[in-house]
This record gives C-alpha cells, sequence and structure tokens, in this order.
C-alpha cells in the first residue's frame, strides 16, 4: 500500500516542506538525507526536517514508519547509515551518545525508563548532577549540595509532581512514572525534548495532565514528539509531519496534513485497493 | 554513615569484638593468625562485593589482583633487607591501580558472561605465568626473608613479626575499607555508580559516561584487593601462584554471595560464616568439601539476600 503512495506523490515531499516557512523561530535540530539502513531494510530513508525553538514538532505514521529509529538517531542512540544532523548549525552525528544529553538533546523512551528504587528527588538529582558536576568526587556527600536539591525539586514542580517528592519510583502510578521521565530529562536543562509515545497505555484522564504538561512545555523547549494518540497530536502539533515505511511524506500545519489526500490514503488505504 | 540497622547493629558487634579477640584467645599465636587471615580475606571480599554488588559488573579474575599485590612486593623489594611497610603500601596501591586501570580498559568493553570469561582468561594467563616462571620461584612461589619495617616519623607502631600486631594492622586496614566504601557510596560518585548499576542506558541518556564511572570503580576495587593479596603475603611470609588461581576468586564471590551481595559489611559476615564452616568441617572429616558445600548452597538458597539481608528480615520484623 505505501509504495503506491510514494510513486503517486512523485515529487521529492522532503524539499517541498523545507522551503514553506512554517514559523520563525530558531531552528535547534535538522537532519539533512538523514539515512538508516539494516541489512538490505531501510528503517529510514533521506529525511530531512527541521525542529523550530518553542515548536512542537509531532511525527506520526503507522507502524514501521520509522518513527522510534528517527528518535534513536536524533539522541545518539543509533548513528546514521547516512545524511547529517546538525544541532544549532553544528554536524552532531559522530558524537558519543552521551554527549547529546550534554549539547542539551534530552531524551525519554517509550517504555518507561527511570531508576525504580530510588525516590523521585533521587531520581532529578541524578539527572541535575549532570549539570553542577563534581560526579567523580568521592568525598562529597550526595545530599549535601542545596543548588542540585533545588534543580530536582524544581524540575519535579514543573511536571506537577512535587507532592511526590521522597516516593520511591516504583511506587507510584504509571502516568506518574512517564511524568517522572519527563522531569528527570528537564533536570538536565535540556533544549531539545525528544519524547516517544509518552501517552502511550495511558487512561483519558492521565493522557489529559501529559497533553496539559506539554502545552507548557512547549512555549520553553523544541518537542520532537512520537505518538499514536491522533487527537493529542492535532491539539499539541505546531507542524506535523506524517511518515509511511521509512519515508518522508509532509509536514505541515495540523489542518494541511489533515487534508492532505496522500494521508488519508496512508492512514485508510486507497479505495480500490483490495483487502 | 551506617543507616541501616543491621549494619549498626553487626559493626558495633563485630569491631569491639574483633578488638578484644587477642586478649580473649590468650594471644594464641594460631588462632590470632588464622583470624587475621580471615580478616584480610575480608578485605578482598569486599572489594569483589563493590564490584559485582554496586557496580553489576561480574568478574571472575578478581584474584589476579590479590596475586599481584604479593608477586609486587617479592618483585620490588630486596631479598634481604627490611624496607618500609608504608612506602611499600603505596608501591602496591599504586602500581596495582595502573595495572587495573589497563585490565579495565580492556574488560570493561564486554558485559555479562562475556565479562566473566575475560576477566577469567586473564587471571589465568597470570597464573601460569607465574606457575612457569624460573625467577618466580614457579609453583612453590617466593619466600619473603626479611618483613617490612613500620617507622614513620621516627615511630615505630608495628611490629609485623608479632602476630597480634599484625592481627590489629589487618583489622585497622579492614576497619578503613568498610570506611573507604561507604564513603563512596554516600558521595556524588556514588550516586551515579548507583545510577549505572540500576539504569546504564537511562544514565547515559542524561549525558554520563558509564564506562568512565566503571572504570573507576574497577580501579579501586582491584587496588584494594591487591592490598589484602600484599597483607597476606606479608602475613606468612611466601606468595606462591595458588594466590592467583580461579578458585581464590570463585571463593571469593562465594563469601560474598553467602554474606549479601552489595551490602559491603556483610562481606564479611560471608567470609566470617565460610571460614567458620570450613574450620568446622575440616575437623570433623577429611571429605569437609562434600558436607561443607551442599550446606552452602541450601544457606544461599534460603537467604536470597545473604546473611545480610537475612539479619535485615530479622530486624524487620521485630520493630
Amino acid at each position: 500500500m505505501s509504495s503506491n503512495i510514494t510513486l503517486e506523490s512523485g515529487a521529492p515531499v522532503a524539499t517541498q516542506a523545507a522551503h514553506k516557512p512554517l514559523s520563525d523561530t530558531e531552528v535547534v535540530l535538522e537532519t539533512e538525507a538523514l539515512c538508516k539502513y539494516w541489512g538490505g531494510l531501510k528503517a529510514l530513508d533521506d529525511l530531512s526536517l527541521q525542529f523550530r525553538d518553542r515548536q512542537l514538532h509531532g511525527i506520526v505514521g503507522p507502524n514501521g514508519a520509522g518513527k522510534s529509529t528517527l528518535l534513536n538517531l536524533l539522541c545518539g542512540t543509533y548513528s546514521p547509515t547516512r545524511g547529517r544532523i546538525l544541532h544549532k548549525g553544528e554536524a552532531i552525528e559522530s558524537i558519543k551518545p552521551y554527549e547529546f544529553s550534554r549539547r542539551g538533546i534530552g531524551r525519554g523512551f517509550q517504555k518507561t525508563n527511570i531508576y525504580p528504587s530510588a525516590t523521585c528527588l533521587e531520581n532529578c538529582s541524578i539527572a541535575a548532577q549532570r549539570r553542577v558536576g563534581g560526579s567523580f568526587n568521592i568525598f562529597r556527600s550526595r545530599h549535601s549540595e542545596k543548588l542540585l536539591t533545588e534543580m530536582a525539586e524544581q524540575a519535579l514542580e514543573k511536571v506537577g509532581l512535587a507532592h511526590r517528592r521522597d516516593a520511591v519510583a516504583s511506587r507510584i502510578s504509571y502516568g506518574e512514572q512517564r511524568q517522572l521521565e519527563i522531569a528527570t530529562v528537564l533536570a538536565t536543562a535540556p533544549c531539545v525534548l525528544l519524547l516517544d509515545e509518552p501517552m502511550a497505555g495511558m487512561g483519558h484522564e492521565e493522557s489529559q495532565l501529559i497533553i496539559q504538561l506539554l502545552k507548557t512545555l512547549k512555549q520553553d523547549y523544541c518537542i520532537v514528539l512520537v505518538e499514536h494518540d491522533m487527537d493529542a497530536v492535532f491539539e499539541l502539533s505546531d507542524q506535523l509531519t506524517v511518515m509511511v515505511d521509512g519515508q518522508h511524506l509532509i509536514t505541515d500545519t495540523v489542518d494541511q496534513v489533515r487534508d492532505d489526500a496522500r494521508v488519508q490514503i496512508a492512514y485508510l488505504g486507497q479505495g480500490d485497493e483490495v483487502i | 554513615m551506617f543507616t541501616n540497622r543491621a549494619e549498626k547493629l553487626f559493626i558495633w558487634v563485630f569491631f569491639p569484638l574483633a578488638l578484644l579477640m587477642p586478649l580473649l584467645l590468650d594471644q594464641n599465636t594460631y588462632y590470632v593468625n588464622k583470624l587475621a587471615t580471615i580478616l584480610i580475606l575480608s578485605i578482598f571480599v569486599m572489594s569483589l562485593d563493590y564490584l559485582v554488588g554496586r557496580c553489576g559488573l561480574v568478574t571472575l579474575g578478581h584474584a589476579l589482583f590479590y596475586g599481584l599485590g604479593g608477586y609486587l612486593f617479592v618483585m620490588l623489594a630486596p631479598e634481604y633487607e627490611a624496607v618500609n611497610f608504608w612506602i611499600y603500601t603505596f608501591y602496591v596501591l599504586a602500581i596495582a591501580s595502573v595495572v587495573a586501570l589497563i585490565v579495565g580498559f580492556i574488560v570493561l568493553r564486554t558485559s555479562g558472561i562475556y565479562m566473566i570469561m575475560i576477566t577469567l582468561a586473564l587471571a589465568q594467563m597470570c597464573f601460569y605465568f607465574f606457575s612457569d616462571s624460573t625467577e618466580f620461584g614457579g609453583n612453590d612461589g617466593v619466600f619473603i626473608y626479611v618483613k617490612p619495617e613500620t617507622h614513620v616519623f621516627g615511630l615505630n607502631l608495628f611490629d609485623l613479626d608479632n602476630p597480634t600486631h599484625f592481627y590489629y594492622l589487618c583489622l585497622l586496614s579492614l576497619f578503613n575499607c568498610l570506611l573507604f566504601f561507604k564513603l563512596i557510596m554516600r558521595s556524588k560518585f556514588g550516586r551515579i555508580v548507583d545510577a549505572v548499576q540500576e539504569n546504564p542506558e537511562r544514565t547515559t541518556a542524561l549525558g554520563y559516561n558509564v564506562f568512565h564511572f566503571r572504570l573507576a570503580s574497577y580501579v579501586i576495587a582491584s587496588a584494594l584487593g591487591a592490598y589484602a593479596g600484599y597483607l597476606f603475603a606479608l602475613q606468612y611470609g611466601f606468595v606462591n601462584p595458588s594466590m592467583l588461581s580461579w578458585q581464590t576468586s570463585g571463593t571469593a564471590l562465594v563469601m560474598s554471595i553467602l554474606g549479601g551481595l552489595g551490602t559491603l559489611y556483610g562481606a564479611i559476615l560471608g567470609t566470617l560464616v565460610y571460614e567458620g564452616l570450613h574450620y568446622g568441617f575440616e575437623h570433623l572429616t577429611e571429605n569437609w568439601l562434600l558436607p561443607m558445600g551442599v550446606l552452602i548452597i541450601l544457606m544461599v538458597l534460603a537467604f536470597r539476600h545473604g546473611l545480610a539481608g537475612y539479619l535485615e528480615s530479622l530486624l524487620e520484623k521485630r520493630k
């Protein structure tokens, strides 16, 4: 089904999107002809996108479209087969995975990824300590620094978990764990947040909480959001990219994407398709 | 610093008792020596416990450093001349750290079963090197004819030839070792060590180079393992390749698991109980390994988190 779509669209869609000025905020993260192949499988093919400051960039697409691959490339978990990743104009595709966070690219995982046996505060302290430094100091007590604790508390406050400060992370609800994960990323003082399905497996109320949270956060950060919950994505995104089979289909505002014929085909199939 | 109730209890019982032991034993040379050996082994097991239980780095080659500590002294010190104990302690710690840095750089690129295999292989290489070498006495090892003197600032605090003095040196070393590891675990460095063990993926994503923290821990643990080997060599006045054998690494791992992995004070507990059983069964039967093996398997099965974990659960119930 997907091969039809790319043929049908004809012109390379990536360039079409890149030239359209959607907003005037600064581009903080950018990919240029980014490819990731696993042997013969093209998980991601020739993707050029721009992510802007203080905007939420939604990425949607059917399963296997390469959304998670894209996030893994953007945070350094995978290295690209070809192409470039630019952070504020500098090529970063070949730096070490841990250096991505130091550059301000923070990542949330698809599966909740926290320190389950530590308290919420400690979870954020681990993150904040990266910024404060002194992580090789064996003489300084881990609880001695006010600044560090304050930073961790601020991060908890931002996501609305201040009341869970001393609760052990494994004992709080699933939704709260997702919030905590975002808090740990915030504690590293990022400029870009890469979020992989933060609302997966959540009930309606919990989802609403995260949506409100993301609405607030996007005023300060560049957010790249991969999400299956279409209502949420439509509500939140300033720009929306649709991907199909590792290929870029369209990047535009939500309204434009919603009306695009190719998107409807990608999701709903063509009328004459044999099922 | 000692927040855990079981840990506090153990420390308040163990160290005062250990302090009085030579008096209680009426300076019986055999038993004082035996206990000093247990203290030395406890240092070795504790350093391994930190690596395996706190850093999640399972090694079957920790004996490499135990043996190295002994052989380094033999290599460096002149044969018929008393050297200074403190200076040679520094030499042993420094050189073992450098060796650990190199070894760690290789072995820490692997993990899990591969790391077990590569550490085992390196230790065995070392074992065969020393057991085949003519300069270092081959299988018989080397005798240390003159023990170091302990002058410092014109004071002579210890006489290493005196078993009771040597015993107190070992006890002090063990206590410092425990304090040192506790200090590490409550420090900012320890926070990241904990984080790396619990979730390395997350820790990398937060911007930490996990490898550096593992390497630092490996060097610390290996240097202290070498210090234990150095003390052992001085106590009995000889080194031989069996210090480097995989059985030494394996036994230490059993003691550490028996005591409760990652608890640090459990290393002392595990060593005490293991050596106590060893002594008891050895006097009962010639085939002491069989009943002792069975008993240890049963104990490990019964106490899921080792003896330290059992002690903690007992105190928890009483609360």
